[in-house]
């Protein structure tokens, strides 16, 4: 397999607080190749957004990286110096957040922002500068005029895709995207996931998608990574999780969201809250919580077990691997 | 029952103007907006931002007046309640839920200060030593603990304060909860749990809902009954599953196309981009005929009135045409 594109290793983020050390994400590993798309799904305080700022060194404290290294393009990101993060930021890879509102200067036009940007990077004259901004404006189907807007007078939807172009304006190999839609109604996240689809195919970068709902990324994402409880529950092929979810919340997560075609069934959801990780619970992270606890799992840690071809972090495959082929 | 619904509006019109002093610019947040809600039942109103659904809930919950248009509680005209007594006794009637449960409390005081406030205010048959238990009551009614209650806000997660906002708003005993997109800022997994429990309150307690959402495919788990709006206008409603099963308008089929299963590998590669408009001083005419693929002239003319198809009302010229002599502008000089 060719070099990946992305590849994180171990990867812990601790908040050292006076009274405890939190770890929000534990250990957490995966590899991106070029042009790909993943799906990181999990509940609100799984670690997945703090996931994202270690990888991009935008944690602030008490937030810190602990351990582990995320190896891009060759150079370990969470290792560059102040100077080395300002050039290769943006214009390798670029981050959108999940709230467009908060992310986007106020006081600033679309147009301004996208020059500040620009120039970080460079000595474009004006004209280059309108040229690249009208160009990426016209990729997320955003009129021109709409450079000399400001943010309060773009719509929700408009703003996140105008985040977006703001992303595309170095076309990087990687972008991050941190719920971009979670603050939008349906048929505007619909419109989106499509545009950030297709953008991906004809430019080619790869994109990682952090969200809390399974059903936005299951038809573009190519792997999906679920979290809980700063670990990884489960990673494998999209189709592979939708058709057979290994791990008991996973299985969780995919009764929660109702659908409108086929049967009517009873809307599950998974009772009970994310853990607190001050005090994780013994044994299995999930076992308080789990349908399909069993004793074992309140003492033992379980690893990551490879089934076919997924990883999954469950006890019930550590017995018999050979069985659940 | 009687014929007279719990709740009933009839032509709810709501207008805001813009803009400085000498500007006319008037917002169409609601046109002509006709609504009943029976005892016992969950209405789902479905629409996307800016279509005036949380416009309608607060002229439902009188936070302000209609510019046009009746409303009637019990067959009671409420449109036209002045006095401060009288609003009073509205409010313990038909409560209201909102959207953020990170902001809709009071951070400094413990959650059972505001449901022990509602009781005293609403509740005068209760003596003071009755009104713990009660307050026991309802948070175990809405699936959560008595201890709850000793806890502040903070200590809380987004699932259990949205219950506490049910619990605030059943403290009161209303008739009629307005639940102004109670589940949008939960996460997938706790909005199950939560709609669960509004059901649970319809079977139970015997409250009314109006279920306000932009997610359709929520409101099919727990709605009696879906209606759909679109920039200000009704344009389908009736029975559930008529209406997901069978949607006619075609704004509903784009609703519906937007959720699909997620399972399907479906690609929807259009050219639409899910902006609704904002109806500013607007002139005649369906107002979805901008992003509708069926849009036929007259749809650029006329205003079109919901009809009946089935079991369902529709506002479609394509969909439901208004019958032959009732196109003129007789019925056009409404707006």
């Amino acid at each position: 397999m060719a070099e990946p594109l992305l590849e994180v290793d171990e990867l812990t983020v601790d908040y050292l607080t006076e009274t405890a050390d939190v770890r929000a994400v534990d250990r957490v590993s995966f590899r991106l190749d070029a042009g790909e798309f993943l799906g990181i799904v999990g509940e609100s305080g799984c670690g997945k957004s703090t996931l994202l700022f270690g990888m991009t060194q935008l944690l602030s404290p008490p937030g810190e990286v602990t351990g582990g290294s995320v190896v891009f393009r060759g150079r370990d990101m969470v290792r560059l110096s102040p100077g080395e993060l300002r050039n290769t930021r943006w214009r390798d890879y670029s981050v959108v957040m999940q709230s467009a509102m908060n992310a986007l200067n106020p006081m600033k036009s679309i147009g301004a922002q996208f020059k500040d940007a620009l120039e970080a990077h460079g000595d474009p004259s004006a004209e280059q500068i309108r040229q690249r901004s009208v160009e990426v404006l016209g990729l997320v189907g955003i009129d021109a005029a709409h450079l000399r807007s400001y943010p309060h007078q773009l719509s929700g939807g408009m703003r996140q895709r105008a985040m977006i172009a703001m992303a595309l304006l170095f076309t990087p190999q990687l972008v991050i995207m941190d719920e971009p839609t979670s603050a939008l109604d349906v048929v505007a996240q619909r419109s989106l996931m499509s545009k950030i689809k297709d953008l991906q195919r004809s430019l080619g970068f790869a994109i990682i998608f952090v969200t809390h709902d399974m059903s936005v990324v299951s038809r573009y994402s190519d792997r999906v990574m679920v979290m809980y409880a700063g670990q990884t529950a489960e990673e494998a092929p999209t189709d592979a999780i939708f058709e057979r979810p290994l791990h008991p919340y996973t299985r969780g997560l995919m009764t929660a969201f109702p659908s409108v075609t086929g049967p009517r069934r009873e809307l599950a959801g998974i009772p009970g809250a994310p853990p607190d990780l001050v005090r994780p619970p013994s044994g299995c992270r999930f076992n308080p919580r789990c349908p399909e606890v069993m004793p074992v799992c309140r003492s033992r840690e379980p690893e990551l077990y490879v089934v076919d071809d997924a990883d999954v972090r469950c006890l019930l495959y550590a017995e018999r691997p050979a069985e659940a082929r | 029952m009687a014929d007279e619904p719990l709740l009933r509006a009839v032509d709810l019109t709501r207008h805001f103007r813009l803009g400085g002093m000498f500007e006319k610019q008037v917002l169409h947040a609601v046109d002509d907006f006709d609504l009943t809600i029976h005892e016992r039942e969950i209405v789902a109103l479905v629409g996307e931002s800016g279509s005036g659904k949380s416009t309608v809930a607060r002229l439902l919950a009188r936070v302000y007046p209609p510019t046009r248009g009746e409303i009637y509680y019990r067959g009671r005209p409420i449109h036209t309640l002045r006095s401060r007594r009288a609003l009073s006794w509205y409010r313990g009637e038909v409560a209201m839920v909102f959207q953020d449960p990170f902001s809709a409390f009071n951070p400094v005081f413990r959650v059972s200060h505001g449901v022990m406030r509602n009781i005293a205010l609403h509740r005068p048959e209760l003596k003071r030593a009755q009104r713990q238990p009660e307050a026991e009551r309802v948070c175990q009614s809405v699936g959560l603990g008595p201890k709850m209650l000793t806890r502040f806000p903070y200590e809380m997660s987004g699932g259990e304060r949205q219950r506490i906002g049910f619990a605030q708003a059943l403290a009161v005993r209303p008739k009629l909860i307005l639940a102004d997109e109670p589940v949008s800022m939960l996460d997938v997994s706790i909005r199950a749990g939560v709609l669960n429990m509004m059901a649970g309150l319809r079977d139970q307690e015997g409250v009314s809902i109006l279920y306000i959402t932009h997610d359709i495919a929520s409101a099919r788990y727990v709605a009696d009954r879906v209606i759909v709006m679109y920039a200000g206008h009704l344009v389908e409603s009736g029975p559930t599953e008529a209406v997901l099963g069978d949607p006619r308008h075609p704004y509903t089929q784009l609703l519906l196309s937007a959720v699909g299963d997620p399972r399907e590998k479906v690609e929807l590669i259009s050219s639409d981009t899910g902006e609704p408009p904002r109806v500013i001083n607007p002139s005649e005419g369906c107002r979805f005929r901008w992003r509708c693929p069926h849009a036929i002239e007259i749809c650029g003319q006329v205003t079109p009135q919901p009809m009946p198809v089935g079991s369902t009302q529709v506002a479609c010229h394509v969909a439901a045409p208004a019958p032959q002599g009732l196109t003129g502008p007789a019925v056009t000089t409404k707006t």
